[in-house]
Parts: structure tokens; sequence; C-alpha cells
């Protein structure tokens, strides 16, 4: 049974315009996706019909095999943890602490234990010494991390992050990677929305959108050695790959360079 | 801008500190209710006495609580002369002819001009706002000259000044205890008492904790979108507009320049808002277990007494008094 299964979902906010043209996508428990594509592509649209805030205008769609209905959606729900893209318009709580509760409280997790999982989680992103920090008084990456602890302190199933890392650091997105995959290794499934390729590395399979229907679809490994594709979708190439591309077939060493980065940018 | 702080919470360690939200919420208006039923200034006075010992056992710097007064400054002024000049009760005090013609009243719209100048430009505001008073007082007293438009006499009576002394003092307890309560709570904490309290509203269709909710949230996008007025106005001061010069039209129309693009942004960003509440299970109405926790302890219990003793002893002053 898959984890995620959409199947022939359409979409339009208006009514004229469709935003998603006939999206057929499965995603096996475990597995780590990156979903790509220029601004505007629907990445976001889809991320908000996968947790049920817009509803397809035909087609279907299935969570650890339940169809997402308005009698299911509130259960089905318990298993999705999403990160918005804005983090200014996220936060709920009047400070960190709160802002990380919220989730769990709506859980109805007991109070000891979320005073726990805030400190594990908020450590896991560094913003520890700041649990009585208000919003405003918070950077945007501050902001970001602390909506990604709320996520994480739910421990729901499937994750998803819609450009949730946009305004974090270099250090600290490559420490959240890497938490990210422990999680990966224990079995969550993981969907990160992004339009920046060397976040999109870290997947095992890439999704591309373009104009709001899937262009490509495939390993990660298998999707790296079609370049063109990503220029036709009108995303960069991530920076090892452009290197490589502008290295000699030929030449000896070039080759051995070229190799490392193909073992570097494959292997993430 | 940034570093707005709501309500008038400043950290602290003193004992008020500890207190339970709720025990402070009831306490003030038990409180208020005892000091109006105080009914000579003496008594006034003794309780005046008891709110500045509590600041002193409190831990609380009055300067703090001063500064809390002075946006009430000219309230407590106007209620002051309100009650001197209209209460007619007693034995007649003071009785000044005051007269109205073209002389004072040239001579007291001149010295208004320089008072809102040097008001504006200076820094002794309160002691100009007096100096005006006075000035005008005397113009009206003493500049008699023909023609004269109209007369009054000024009437001060023993009555009014005993009210107006009493009236002042009460409302200073009332807002010194108000502030006492904002200056030592949290605003959430605030609001988590609220909440708690109004639980029994349950019975009649209010819902407590969704109402804390709406409030704490408010709390929270206050100085966010304060931000955003600012970024607002500095971008379209950067484009040529300045709010603070031009006619009525040029003024009306500057303010709908700021009021579109905010509304705009508030719809977008309560309908994220919304949609980040519902995707991480909140559910209007549902029970939700809740991250802070009040508790009501030993310093609680004792406080109530204490609050409750006061009240007792206020009714029994009104009973024999
Ligand atoms: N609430 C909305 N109402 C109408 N149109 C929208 C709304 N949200 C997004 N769109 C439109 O849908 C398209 C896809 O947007 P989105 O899913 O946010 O793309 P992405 O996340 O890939 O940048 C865009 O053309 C956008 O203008
Ligand atoms: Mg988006």
């Amino acid at each position: 049974m898959s984890m995620i299964n959409i199947q022939d979902v359409t979409f339009s906010y208006t009514g004229k315009r469709l935003i998603l043209k006939d999206i057929n996508l499965t995603v096996e428990q475990g597995e780590w996706v990156a979903i790509l594509g220029h601004n505007g592509s629907g990445k976001s649209t889809l991320a908000k019909l996968l947790v049920g805030l817009l509803e397809p205008k035909s087609g279907t769609i299935a969570i650890d095999g339940v169809l997402l209905t308005p009698d299911t959606l509130y259960e089905e729900r318990k298993k999705i943890g999403i990160v918005f893209q804005n983090p200014d318009n996220q936060f709920v709580g009047v400070s960190v602490r709160d802002d990380i509760a919220f989730g769990m409280e709506n859980l109805n997790v007991p109070r000891e234990e979320m005073l726990e999982k805030i400190q594990f989680y908020a450590e896991k992103v560094g913003m520890s010494d700041l649990l009585e920090k208000e919003p405003s008084t918070l950077s945007g990456g501050q902001k970001q991390r602390v909506a990604i602890a709320g996520i994480l302190a739910m421990q729901t199933k499937i994750m998803i992050f819609d450009e949730a890392t946009s305004m974090l650091d270099p250090t600290s997105r490559n420490e959240l990677m890497a938490y990210i995959s422990t999680l990966h290794d224990e079995g969550i499934t993981i969907i990160m929305i992004t339009h920046d390729m060397e976040e999109a590395l870290y997947a095992d399979r890439l999704v591309v959108l373009k104009e709001g229907a899937i262009f490509e679809d495939d390993a990660k490994a298998t999707l790296l050695r079609k370049p063109e594709r990503f220029r036709e979708a009108r995303l960069d190439l991530p920076m090892a790959l452009k290197i490589q591309s502008g290295l000699s077939k030929t030449d000896e060493k070039e080759k051995r360079v070229r190799d490392f980065l193909w073992e570097f940018v494959s292997a993430k | 801008m940034k570093n707005i702080v709501i309500g008038q919470y400043v950290p602290g360690d003193g004992f008020l500190y500890r207190l339970d939200p709720r025990t402070k919420l009831i306490a003030v208006i038990i409180l208020m209710v005892a000091v109006f039923l105080l009914e000579t200034i003496i008594e006034l006075v003794v309780a005046f006495g008891l709110v500045i010992l509590l600041l002193i056992a409190g831990k609380i710097s009055i300067v703090r609580v001063a500064k809390g007064l002075k946006p009430l400054f000219v309230l407590l002024l106007f209620t002051f002369f309100f009650q001197i000049l209209f209460n007619k009760e007693g034995t007649l005090l003071v009785e000044e002819i005051l007269s109205l013609n073209p002389a004072n009243l040239g001579l007291g719209l001149l010295l208004t001009v320089l008072w809102r100048l040097l008001a504006r430009f200076g820094k002794f505001k309160t002691i100009l706002l007096f100096l005006w008073i006075a000035g005008i007082y005397c113009l009206l007293r003493y500049v008699a000259i023909a023609p004269q438009w109209t007369t009054f006499s000024l009437q001060i009576h023993e009555k009014g000044i005993e009210m107006s002394v009493f009236v002042v003092i009460r409302l200073l307890i009332i807002i010194s205890l108000s502030t006492i309560m904002t200056l030592t709570t949290k605003p959430t904490d605030l609001t988590q008492g609220l909440e708690k309290l109004m639980r029994p509203l349950k019975v009649i269709g209010i819902k407590s904790d969704d109402f804390a909710l709406i409030i704490s949230i408010s709390l929270r996008y206050i100085p966010t979108i304060l931000d955003e007025a600012n970024k607002i106005m500095a971008a379209q001061a950067s484009r040529g507009a300045d709010f603070s010069e031009g006619g009525l039209k040029e003024k009306i129309k500057q303010v709908i320049s700021l009021l579109v693009p905010m509304f705009i942004i508030a719809f977008k960003r309560s309908e994220e808002l919304a949609d980040a509440m519902e995707s991480r299970n909140f559910v209007p109405g549902k029970k939700r277990t809740r991250i802070h926790e009040l508790s009501f302890g030993w310093k609680d219990a004792v406080t109530s007494v204490v609050i409750l003793l006061c009240l007792a002893a206020s009714i029994t002053l009104k009973v024999i008094g």
C-alpha cells in the first residue's frame, strides 16, 4: 500500500485556468521525493491538496490507503506534517515555545511529554536557547526553524517541506538535512518542495513540475543524466553538474574530476 | 519597531510575578470594588499607602508605575478641574470675577500659540501646560479692559476641593492597581487566566478557549502589522509621498494608499495562518492539551485571604461610617 497515491488530479482556483493538470503520483513509505519546479508551476498548490486544504476539481488523493474526503480528512491529517513557505504567516504562538507546542496541543499530547519534545526538537533546529522569544524579535531563518521544529515534534509519518529552508544559512541547512536523513532512515516519508537543485540532491527521486503538469518523474541518478530536461523546466543545474559539463571528456585528469563530481551528486 | 512590547510587562522576580494570573485578575476586581466603597479622604489615603506598600513588597519600581500613569495624566487633570469648578456644595471659599474681552482673547491666543510652539520643541511639557493654564487664568482675571463681551464668576466651594482630591486619589489607586497587574503578568498568562475564568460562560455558549486563542493571535500579530505599516510608509515616502504634509484631501489619499495594501496583506496573511493552523490539526472548539499550566499555590491562597480582608474592611467602614 502506497503512502501517497494521487490519481488523475486536476485543480483550479478560479474555474478557468487549470493550475494542476492530470497529476498522477505514487509515493511509497520511506521514500524521499523532491518536487521541483519554476515559480508558479503549482508546487505549493499540490502540497495544499495533499493535506486537504484544497479539494481537487477531479481525481482522488489517498493517504496511507485512505481516500481523502471531508469525513476522513481530520484523521488522515494527523499522518502529515507540512511546513509552509512563508515563516511569518504560520507562527501561531506568542513565543517560540508556544508555537512548537501548538500542533502537539491539538493532538492532545500530555504536557510533560510536550515539554520534553519541545526541548528535544528545539535543540535539533538550534533554537533551544530562544524558547521564550517572541516572533517579532526573530529573523526569517529563525522563524523557519521554529516552524520545522513544530512539525518534527508532531512525529508524523509523512513530512512535507515547502521551500522551508529558503532563509537558512548553509550550515544550519546542512545540519537540518542531516537530521531529516536520520528520519528518512527511520522510515519517514519525506516530500521536499524546492526550486533549489542543491537541496533536491538529498532526495532519492525527483519529480519536476512544469506549468501544472508532471514533466519528469524519475530516480535522481537517472534524471541527472538528462540535464537538458531541467533547462526545459527552467531550473538551474546543481553547481557540480555545471562544472562537470565544462570539463573535457577525453583528458584523463579532467575525467577523474568528472567522475568524482558525479559520485558527489548521485551519492548525497 | 522590532522590539515593541505589547502590554507593559516588565520581567522581574517579586512575589507578584509568581502569583497565578487568575488570582491577580480577581484581586484587582475585588480591590476596585473595595476602593469604590470607601467614603472619606482619610480612608482613601490609607488605601493609597497600602498600594505603595504593595509596590515596595513586590519590588516594583515606583517610577515604572508613575510612567504607566503618564498617559492618563490629562484624564486626572480634567477630573480634578471638573470637580473643583462644578461642585457647588458646601461653603463658598473663593469667588473671582472673570471677564472675556478682545484684549485678553487676543493675548490668550498669542499665549496658546507660544505654548504649542514651546511644547513642540521644548522638554518641560507638563510645566508648560500648567504655565499655560495659569497664564489664561491671569488674563481672564486681571485684563478687564472695555469693551467687555461677557463676565462670569468662578466659584470654588469647600466640597469641590474635597471631591476633587477624593476623585483623583481614587483614580490614582485604580490605575495603579491595574498597572501593577499588567507590569507583572505576561500577556499570554493574562489571556490564559481570562480563559480559565471565563470557562463557566460555556453554559451561555461562549467558548473561552477559542476566545483566548483569538486574543493571543492578535497580540502576536500587532508588532508584525505595525512593522508592515512602517515598511509601506517608507516605500511610499521613497516614491515621494509625504505623510505629514498636505491638505485634508491629500491626507485622506495618503491614508487610503496605506490602508489598501495593508488590508490586502492582512487578508492573505489570515488565509495562510488559517491554513497553517488547520494543517497542524487545529479544529475550533475541540479539546486540546495546553503547554501553559496555571497553578494555584499557597501564595495565591494567602493573597486571596488578604484581598478578602480588605473588602471586608471597606464594607465595615461603609456600614459603620
Ligand atoms: N489563492 C490563489 N488564488 C488564485 N490563484 C492562485 C492562488 N494561489 C496560487 N495561485 C496561482 O496558482 C499558480 C501556482 O501557484 P503555486 O502553487 O503557489 O506555485 P509554486 O509553489 O510552484 O510557486 C500560480 O500561477 C499562482 O498565481
Ligand atoms: Mg510555492
